[in-house]
């Protein structure tokens, strides 16, 4: 389905459509707690129930589970489905094959499967990298008085730039 | 909307459908084209569809209540039928969603999606050749990948905003 990908690379194109939610920074967080909400929602939904679907419908079944849980959340709360792309980037590697097996992880000396680890860590990681850039945009508008997202958003793409380079220059990290 | 536009722009650049080699510019030209003029009749049809079942009082409440649904499974049928990526699939869904949110008259609509689908093959022939440009820069490895890319798209996202103020 997707290529496997690193925790900052989908966290960083999960925040692409969100960028565009003119929210406030409790309405943002409130969004992006949502997101990582359904993304845990819909990966214990799938891995439990993939062995139900036939091969083929899997993928399709998946979408329409998107499409109606955007239908859904639009009428109750008039939230635009922009929402539905970044639970999308946040599941990572070929979640919908029939075949795969959880690996394990050990957190606390206690063994969890790496799937459900996976999936925990990505809705974690894109509420508090979501919270962050609306911070740096709630700041930059109230108290420095530039617009970093509405026209043009490159302030908000230069902030992701820099996160990403203090990202991959991590001075602790593993090579 | 040009927030939209970069955004996408941005997101199908990185995910849209499997790149050209660098090293073949006018290939890598030709595919952003094609994908943007391919973006552009999705939208339009799933438009056309939303606008024309607005029409008859048979389908009028399902095309004002459940459009997300309705564009949603256009959208995906037509991606399907082009044999297109699950990330065109959304972003094609999700930018006829804010098109139609915003306006309501047909015309309109397709002149927005029009506008949306050329700035994006924009973007992406900026960034393509940014990206062909920096084959042959000396690019810090600690900048290179997201650094380097999100810093791109940053600056043609100000020099598209610039060029558009000047013509509009």
């Amino acid at each position: 389905m997707k290529l496997p990908e690193s925790l900052f690379s989908r966290m960083l194109l999960a925040y692409l459509p969100f960028m565009l939610y003119p929210f406030d920074l409790f309405r943002s967080g409130v969004a992006a707690l949502w997101i990582a909400t359904f993304l845990w929602i819909s990966s214990a939904f799938f891995w439990f129930t993939r062995r139900f679907f036939p091969e083929r419908f899997l993928k399709p079944a998946f979408f329409l589970w998107l499409l109606v849980w955007a239908q859904a959340i639009g009428t109750v709360t008039k939230l635009p489905p922009l929402w539905i792309v970044s639970a999308f980037f946040l599941m990572p590697v070929s979640f919908l094959e029939t075949a795969g097996k959880a690996g394990r992880v050990r957190i606390f000396s206690k063994e969890v499967p790496r799937y459900f680890f996976e999936r925990a860590l990505a809705g974690l990681g894109f509420l508090g990298f979501a919270t962050l850039l609306t911070l740096v945009r709630e700041i930059g508008e109230s108290r420095l008085g530039t617009r970093l997202v509405d026209q043009p958003p490159a302030g908000l793409l230069f902030v992701i730039a820099a996160l990403a380079f203090l990202w991959k220059n991590q001075p602790f990290r593993r090579p | 909307m040009y927030s939209l536009i970069i955004a996408f722009g941005f997101l199908l650049a990185m995910r849209g459908a499997k790149p050209a080699s660098l090293h073949r510019p006018a290939e890598g030209l030709l595919r952003i084209w094609r994908e943007a003029s391919d973006l552009l009749l999705t939208v339009d049809l799933a438009l056309m569809l939303l606008a024309i079942s607005l029409l008859f009082r048979g389908t009028r409440p399902f095309a004002q209540e459940y459009a997300v649904l309705g564009a949603g499974l256009i959208v995906y049928g037509a991606s399907r039928f082009q044999k297109k990526t699950d990330v065109f699939f959304l972003s094609a869904a999700a930018i006829t969603f804010v098109i139609y949110s915003r306006q309501y008259d047909p015309l309109h609509g397709l002149a927005m999606a029009g506008s949306v689908s050329v700035g994006i093959g924009l973007f992406q022939t900026c960034f393509w050749g940014l990206r062909y440009r920096l084959l042959f820069s000396r690019v810090p490895a600690s900048m290179e990948g997201w650094p380097v890319l999100c810093l791109l798209a940053g600056f043609i996202s100000i020099a598209l905003w610039g060029f558009g103020r000047l013509i509009f």
